[in-house]
């Protein structure tokens, strides 16, 4: 967003060093819209979260990476409400976070157990609104909009068990979008699928929030999906989780499959966290 | 814990029942109160009724699941080592199938009689049609592998049934038999209470005809005791001789 | 195999119980077996015809199917409701449910003397019966699918903030849909059965009593005509039954 001016050439990966997140410098808005203060948590007696503090401006996509056990999907389950922190606080737009939020959406990686299986693709995103309380009446419009922003407009009537895992995704996507909300949570979205589904997803994600300007947490562990799509990367340790090191990505924009992939600065950076995850794992 | 939270509301409701009707002073034809029951219950099992009523309706149950449970085995067998056999009765089995059993007490009556014969023939009739879609689905699903070796080995007809087929859908079979063996039982108990003058079935009719709630709710608790007995040992049986792979069958 | 092939299989199957018909025939006909035991096809038939042409038979008919419908639908609901509110209480599923898988095995007609003694041998003993002995199936099955709801449905569910009636009612019930049409498939054979005993007991006019009547006076052509009857009314509920599960439950086939 802010770096789409940048030439190709001219632009850096800066790598931060400092384990203190803070937020990058040109977001979007200087107040955080989502704020992680001295937040820990346990499973039982094992600690899987110690201390964390970061915020997330409006507008930025900002992907976390780590081993698993580092807590990422814990952290991203807090922001929607769906774990309450045992110390610390997470808050959004100023206020704690307490349960799910309209504004918040969230995109679990398991599409197959996520979609309810009698619905269909329409149906699943029908959830949404029906929880939003819109009218039935202006449900069909809204379905066929969001169901075509997803390259789903043939599928309507289909069942998820009739659908591709990536179609089963697309609808997922729908049904988040569906909710109007100015922050997508994305839990590891495109984990189990192949390498060219997973890549037109992500150009997919990238052209819709470009357009609405949603707010993104993007959990993975494919270290070049996060550079690919973040402005940010923060990269967390396991047992417990801590922020290890946050890493600004000033990539040009709109993203490109072969360019950006192949640019020196896509590559250094993607050096840079790969030497630091090993160095983590060691 | 877990038995003791299950316990819990069972205990309280036999508790208010004794205390309701004890407080309230009522003398009913058709409510006897816990305590009653109990000692109807101790009462009738010292006598021997009960046991000498609940053996007449084991011999019939056991007899029918023998004879309808046995042929069931028989024919799945045939089916499964001739499927065109299967397909050319199919027809047959789909239209017999739904005939409620107890819509063929009349003409069991009118051929047989009362007695054993015609409630023994009954539960024949009931137990034959699990055993034998059970049997034909443990047979479809036996291993192909498994039938290519004894054709490889050059088995016998009967060496294959005796040798491949039996063992392999043994777990099977012993599930088919567990669930008709329940199904015996009901078939039997409710066949005593709708016209045959013979066991537990038609002690608990009298019971209350003849306006003895204590005994009568004696014996529908004795009924479902034998019931639970009989399938908690043949589940027992189960996992002992197949372990947990007969239980995955079970969730089918 | 191709679609001509099954049809051959098919109608080679029904000229097997064609065939067997034929050789009840024979037997009636030339076994040596006295007409008031053995009616052949023929006058089983021939009463079959006129007890509907008489409106008879189309008036018990009428009154067994009324009877085992109304049963079953009374212990559908009355089974949904109560197997939602245990299966999707914690508290519930530890207190309650175990008593229920207690009563269980106790075979559903030994409840009928039972209510007998209340009710006395009337119609509503019937339906009553029906109801409770229908409602295990149904309700066991819903307790049974609705605490077997997929964790992450729930936090879909959460996520988009639905409420407690809104996630039961589009969420957790749907979920449990095979489970119910399946209880309520084998509920539907125990309320024809329970149909058929209550009548055989209370003399209410239905098949159940009709087949017992003409048993006892030796019409065995009437007796198999109403067994006939029963056994169309057990084909034709299970197959009507199959066909909404497989439509309700389409979404399961690829």
């Amino acid at each position: 967003m802010c770096a789409a001016t940048a030439t190709f050439q001219g632009s850096e990966a800066t790598i931060m060093n400092n384990v203190a997140p803070t937020p990058r410098a040109g977001a979007a808005t200087a107040a955080p819209l989502i704020a992680f203060h001295g937040v820990s948590h346990v499973f039982g007696t094992r600690p899987v979260l110690q201390d964390i503090n970061l915020t997330i401006g409006k507008s930025e996509f900002v992907c976390m990476v780590g081993p698993s056990g580092c807590g990422k999907t814990t952290m991203l389950r807090m922001v929607g409400g769906l774990q309450a922190p045992a110390a610390g606080e997470v808050t959004f737009a100023g206020k704690r976070v307490t349960g799910p939020a309209q504004e918040i959406s969230f995109m679990f990686q398991d599409y197959s157990k996520a979609l309810l299986p009698w619905r269909t693709a329409a149906g699943n995103v029908s959830l949404a609104l029906e929880a939003n309380g819109v009218p039935a009446a202006q449900r069909a419009e809204r379905i066929k909009d969001l169901l075509g922003k997803v390259g789903l407009a043939g599928h309507a009537e289909h069942f998820p068990a009739q659908l591709s895992g990536g179609m089963q995704q697309r609808v997922q996507i729908a049904r988040c979008l569906a909710q109007e909300p100015s922050v997508l949570l994305m839990d590891e979205p495109f984990g189990a699928l192949d390498a060219m589904t997973r890549q037109a997803l992500q150009d997919e994600i990238l052209r819709i929030i470009q357009a609405s300007r949603t707010t993104v947490v993007f959990v993975t562990h494919d270290l070049e999906e996060a550079i690919y799509l973040g402005d940010r990367v923060v990269a967390l340790y396991p047992n417990p989780g801590r922020i290890a090191q946050v890493f600004e990505v000033d990539l040009p924009k709109p993203r490109n499959q072969l360019t950006t992939r192949e640019s020196p600065a896509f590559l250094r950076l993607r050096r840079a966290l790969f030497d630091f995850i090993r160095e983590g794992e060691a | 814990m877990k038995l003791l939270k299950a316990l819990i509301l069972p205990v309280l409701l036999l508790v208010v029942w004794e205390v309701a009707m004890r407080v309230s002073g009522i003398e009913s034809d058709s409510l006897a109160m816990p305590s009653q029951i109990a000692v109807a219950f101790y009462e009738a099992l010292r006598d021997g009724t009960i046991l000498r009523r609940t053996a007449e309706t084991l011999r019939a149950a056991l007899t029918g699941l023998a004879i309808g449970g046995g042929s069931a085995l028989i024919v799945s067998i045939v089916f499964g080592l001739i499927p065109a056999a299967a397909r050319l009765a199919q027809f047959s089995v789909e239209v017999l199938r739904p005939v409620p059993a107890v819509a063929l007490i009349p003409v069991a009556i009118l051929t047989l009689g009362f007695g054993y014969a015609m409630e023994v023939s009954l539960v024949a009739f009931a137990t034959f049609w699990p055993v034998l879609i059970y049997g034909q689905s443990a047979i479809v699903n036996i291993e192909p592998q498994l039938l290519d070796v004894s054709r490889v080995l050059r088995l016998s007809t009967l060496g294959r049934v005796t040798k491949v087929v039996l063992p392999a859908t043994l777990p099977r079979y012993f599930v088919a038999f567990r669930l008709a063996t329940a199904v015996s039982l009901i078939v039997a108990v409710t066949v005593e209470i709708a016209a045959n003058p013979l066991g537990i079935g038609y002690e608990l009719m009298t019971a209350s005809q003849s306006l003895h709630p204590d005994l009568m709710f004696a014996l529908v608790l004795w009924i479902g005791i034998v019931g639970w007995v009989l399938n908690g040992a043949l589940l027992l049986a189960q996992r002992r001789l197949f372990g947990p792979a007969a239980m995955v069958e079970l969730a089918r | 195999m191709n679609a001509t092939a099954r049809i051959l299989w098919i109608a080679g199957s029904v000229a097997v119980t064609a065939l067997l018909i034929l050789g009840w025939q024979l037997i009636a006909d030339y076994g040596g077996i006295a007409p008031v035991f053995l009616p052949g096809p023929n006058r089983a038939w021939a009463a079959l015809v006129s007890g509907f042409d008489g409106g008879e038979l189309t008036q018990l008919t009428g009154a067994t199917v009324e009877r085992m419908i109304y049963g079953w639908v009374l212990a559908s609901i009355a089974g949904i409701v109560i197997g939602a509110l245990i299966g999707t209480s914690r508290l519930a599923r530890e207190y309650v449910a175990p008593m229920l898988e207690i009563v269980r095995p106790v075979p559903v007609s030994a409840f009928m003397p039972v209510v007998m003694a209340f009710l006395g041998l009337t119609s509503t003993m019937v339906l009553v019966v029906i109801a409770i002995g229908s409602i295990w199936p149904v309700l066991l099955a819903t307790v049974h699918g609705v605490s077997s709801v997929e964790p992450r449905l729930v936090e879909v569910g959460q996520s988009l903030r639905l409420n407690r009636f809104k996630t039961m009612w589009k969420i957790t019930l749907p979920n449990a849909q095979a489970d119910i049409l399946a209880g309520m498939r084998i509920g539907l054979t125990v309320a024809l059965i329970l149909a058929v005993i209550g009548e055989m007991l209370t003399s209410e006019n239905g098949l159940g009593w009709y087949v017992l009547q003409a048993a006892r006076a030796y019409h065995s052509a009437d007796l198999f005509a109403g067994v006939i009857v029963l056994g169309v009314i057990g084909l034709v509920s299970n197959l009507a039954l199959q066909e909404i599960e497989r439509y309700v439950l389409r979404w399961k086939r690829r």
